[in-house]
């Protein structure tokens, strides 16, 4: 704080910075309020059910079965997702696995690859009108085991959501101190002994994050049940709201959050417990290579097939399709035109505005203001990515509808969702380039006359500029693949990548969705190449 | 030569442009119909489809309005002895002239839109924007916007009676003119004319030929719960506005003990559920099920796609199981484009329109000119419930009683 500054608060005076704090924190609370009122919204909506309805609805077998199945799916991913992703870590972090950097690549992979694009795949090869049953029907088998329900669901959510599981793992194996291991080795332990009493439980913050995300997706994830046909709260939800029946809605919304909050509830507990625990190492000492010995070639068996399902699939799946079309048997799909495309760029380019403007005033306040408080329009902000797709656009409609009815069916409500959901992309990343620059130089500029605000703009924001970037493309990319809320609140008229395969999906005239399929999952790709460029900038703390 | 008269009339009447416009109409609807059948007439081993570019106008213009007609139709054996369809002609009727924005309920889907752009292209100043959805869900988002005042599209054509039925309740249309609903018969017209039908659907029995003998399946809807040769074979798609409508005519018929009793029969026989009815045909058709409850004209479209197919339809008689249902056209209360969105509807009406219904799409048609296709059984010839259709509107109990059966 400059002499003036110090004087002048003295004086009881407030100071232009503290005028500037107090701005700050206003833009930074308006926006954390603007983008809490979604979720406001639908909380209110069902404190206004009437208690007996609640209850009726509450206690409906139908509604314990959506919840039974929720849970169930969401245990059974977590799971299959740890058994899949800590042996691959394990594999490709601590044994003399051949190809190791190809397969950690690999391994990492199917995120890029959108859940619903996956299951949509799986689908049009696996299902009942498939590629599959048109291969086998000559050979006179006429009915597959059906990919639809719990376990299609599973199978395709827990091929595109392991590699949470396999990263966080990996980056823990990365870091654990080797010298425990040897002298647990040195003590008549074996190598599995030792894996198990020493490597185990230091790994198990990082397998109970990347499980916690894991968890968090599929809770949250829309489009793969939906076409899967298992019916979670993200289904019921949506099939809800656009049979308006808000009391509905609005409970499902509760539930789906209520069981949002259990799982971060958890995460939280785990990462607390888990920082008592062994110091992090850096890696000098790692744990010596684990060799395979005659199982070394037989176990690229298994990040060969998990890539084959996940990565090689999907596309081939998508591509055949590209070739052939799809006899015109329900006549009720449409074509494909270049204007969906350009419509999910524009709505996508808006949102990334929007957001990369919102975040600033959220990112500034929480990398430079003390105390508590100034984080916490930032910690609101991640309230919406936390809350899925399908109840934001619930939310959304119904504060359209009620609140500010001549928004109703505008482009602004659905860029409005998107900046709601993905905010806190933005604000992380301008957050983290916030971080790195130095607050010597804005005093600096600050001693050569310059007012604050042009010394903010001239000196501050080029440095700044990388981390802006980064966080509107990141928006950008995941706006071009968001699916719930894009189906609730598109305008009228106004078609997408996204609502086309969807519409192309529900009519299973898969041959007119190849295209935009696999633009998406390109898209996808890019967003993953954003992160992982991000990486290297990244000074570690 | 037929040009050679209109040569000599002043080109600067409207009337002549009317005429010239008609019959460009005529020729394109000849052009997209032939256009689409090339593929259609390979199937039924008609002559060699060809690649039909924009007619030459002149030259065409006599040789297609000689034979403009039978290009609406569909092709093959189907249209063996079809006489001309009866009634008010697209040429007759006044021009369609800007924007019009279209709630269409799902299921007709592309075959509808290939018209509305036949239209479109004979227009020049007539353009339109569709939004597909399933018409339960288009009927209550049109409540809810009609209430707030924030109505987004100027029509609304559905396929079901119940759809159109909620959305006159709740107040969100505006009555068609009495004479774009003049050919059409009582029974297919709401009485204050504020919904009409465009194409009749009845509810049929799909089933496999291969599986099944016609005789195996039961005269009337309430007892194939108990028929031993469908358990576990059967498929139906509750959230499908049809099917909802076919649950409302038998609340109406048997009441809603009766009702409840037979939904809760079906699923304790096994009954699967699918997400609308042109898949459960196709499943029928593949042996996926044995027979399932769908709109008759499913399974025609399934055997245009593939003839081989063992699939056949079963009527009931005189219950909810062989309904006679619309697809209709209501208009929304806005102000912007009422008259063009009454015009559009009376071009639905037309000789032409309800020859292209028939013939591609396999529905009902509403003039009494227009002849359904095929072996279908004529309307007087299905023996349909004696239910009011604006009836079928009351939808809430309907839902009601399934959710309560668990089925939806």
């Amino acid at each position: 704080m400059s002499v003036s500054d110090r004087v002048s608060r003295r004086l009881g005076q407030r100071s232009p910075s503290d005028i500037q704090a107090l701005v700050l924190a206003l833009l930074a609370g308006s926006v954390a309020v603007a983008v809490l009122t979604p979720l406001l919204w639908v909380l209110n909506s069902a404190r206004s059910v009437p208690f007996s309805r609640f209850f009726d609805i509450l206690f409906r077998q139908t509604t314990l079965d959506i919840f039974l199945n929720t849970v169930v799916l969401v245990v059974a991913v977590t799971a299959l997702s740890i058994i899949v992703g800590v042996p691959l870590a394990v594999l490709t972090a601590q044994t003399d696995l051949p190809f190791r950097r190809l397969f950690t690549v690999l391994a990492a992979l199917p995120l890029v690859v959108p859940s619903y694009i996956g299951a949509f795949a799986f689908v049009s090869a696996f299902g009942p009108r498939g590629e599959l049953a048109d291969a086998l029907a000559p050979l006179g088998i006429e009915q597959i085991p059906s990919i639809y329900g719990l376990v299609g669901s599973v199978i395709v959510l827990t091929l595109f959501t392991y590699p949470y599981v396999f990263l966080t793992t990996r980056a823990s194996l990365l870091s654990i101190d080797g010298r425990a291991v040897e002298a647990a080795r040195t003590l008549n332990h074996t190598r599995l002994e030792a894996f198990r009493r020493v490597t185990l439980p230091q790994l198990k913050p990082g397998i109970a994050a990347g499980a916690l995300l894991v968890a968090l997706y599929t809770l949250s994830d829309f489009g793969t049940p939906a076409i899967m046909q298992f019916d979670v709260f993200t289904r019921i939800i949506y099939v809800r709201t656009t049979a308006r029946q808000v009391d509905f809605a609005s409970i499902f919304s509760i539930l789906l959050v209520g069981l949002t909050v259990v799982i971060l509830l958890a995460e939280s507990r785990i990462e607390r417990g888990g920082e008592t625990s062994a110091y992090v190492n850096r890696g000098t000492d790692r744990p010596g290579v684990v060799r395979l010995g005659r199982w070394r070639w037989v176990a690229t068996l298994f990040p060969l097939t998990i890539a084959a399902l996940a990565l090689a699939l999907p596309p081939a799946i998508l591509l055949t399709w590209l070739g052939r079309s799809t006899p015109e048997l329900a006549g009720a799909a449409v074509d494909f035109q270049w204007a969906f495309a350009w419509n999910s760029v524009t709505v996508s380019a808006l949102a990334a505005g929007a957001s990369v403007l919102a975040a600033l005033p959220l990112a500034y306040l929480s990398a430079r203001g003390d105390g508590r408080l100034s984080s916490l329009p930032e910690r609101a902000s991640y309230v919406g990515y936390a809350v899925p797709g399908v109840v934001v656009g619930f939310g959304l409609l119904s504060v359209a509808l009620n609140v500010t009815p001549f928004l109703y069916g505008s482009l602004a409500v659905l860029v409005f969702a998107y900046v709601v959901r993905f905010l806190p992309q933005a604000v992380g990343t301008t957050r983290s380039s916030i971080l790195q620059v130095d607050p010597q130089l804005l005093e600096a500029a600050r001693t050569l006359g310059k007012p604050p605000l042009v010394a903010f703009r001239k000196v501050v924001l080029p440095l700044v500029m990388p981390g802006i970037v980064a966080g509107a493309a990141l928006v950008f990319l995941t706006s071009m693949k968001e699916l719930a809320a894009t189906l609730l609140l598109r305008p009228f008229g106004f078609e997408t990548l996204v609502t086309y395969i969807w519409q192309v999906q529900e009519a299973a005239a898969y041959g007119q969705a190849a295209v935009p399929a696999l633009v998406l999952i390109g898209i996808s790709a890019l967003s993953m190449l954003v992160i992982l460029g991000r990486e290297r900038y990244d000074v570690k703390e | 030569m037929m040009t050679t008269n209109d040569d000599t009339r002043d080109i600067g009447s409207t009337g002549e442009r009317q005429q010239s416009s008609r019959r460009r109409f005529l020729a394109a609807g000849g052009v997209v119909a032939t256009g689409a059948l090339a593929g259609c007439a390979s199937l039924f081993g008609g002559d060699e489809g060809g690649d039909y570019g924009p007619p030459d106008y002149d030259a065409a213009d006599a040789a297609m309005e000689a034979m403009a007609l039978s290009e609406f139709q569909g092709s093959g054996a189907i249209l063996e002895g079809r006489p001309a369809p009866g009634g008010r002609s697209i040429v007759d009727l006044p021009n369609l002239a800007g924007d019009l924005s279209i709630y269409l309920g799902g299921g007709e889907g592309g075959l509808y839109l290939e018209f509305f752009d036949v239209l479109e292209e004979v227009y020049p100043e007539f353009s339109y924007t569709a939004q597909s959805k399933p018409s339960s869900e288009l009927a209550a988002q049109i409540s809810e916007e009609a209430q707030a005042n924030q109505l987004q599209a100027d029509l609304f054509i559905s396929i079901g009676a119940g759809s159109l039925g909620t959305v006159v309740e709740e107040e969100a249309t505006r009555p068609l003119t009495a004479e774009t609903v003049e050919p059409v018969p009582e029974a297919f017209v709401e009485p204050s004319n504020n919904w009409v039908g465009i194409a009749g659907r009845a509810r049929a029995i799909p089933y496999n030929t291969d599986r099944l003998d016609e005789s195996d399946l039961p005269d009337s809807v309430m007892d194939f719960p108990d028929a031993d040769s469908l358990q576990d074979g059967m498929g139906w798609a509750p959230t499908y506005g049809a099917f909802q409508d076919f649950i409302t005519a038998m609340r109406l018929q048997e009441g809603e003990d009766a009702t409840l009793q037979w939904l809760e029969d079906m699923q304790a026989a096994g009954v699967q559920s699918y997400d609308n009815e042109f898949l459960i045909s196709d499943a029928v058709s593949t042996g996926e099920l044995d027979a399932g409850f769908a709109n008759h004209y499913y399974a025609l479209r399934v055997l245009n796609g593939s003839p081989d197919r063992p699939l056949d339809l079963h009527f009931t008689r005189g219950d909810a199981g062989s309904l006679v249902n619309v697809s209709g056209a209501a208009l929304l209360d806005r102000d912007e484009s009422a008259g063009l969105a009454d015009v559009f509807v009376r071009h639905l009406l037309s000789a032409e329109a309800q020859e292209f219904f028939a013939t591609r799409t396999y529905a009902y048609p509403m003039l009494p000119g227009v002849q359904p296709v095929g072996d279908l059984p004529s309307i007087d010839e299905l023996e349909t419930p004696d239910i009011d259709l604006t009836e079928l509107s009351n939808t809430g109990p309907t839902t009601d009683l399934l959710t309560e059966a668990g089925v939806l």
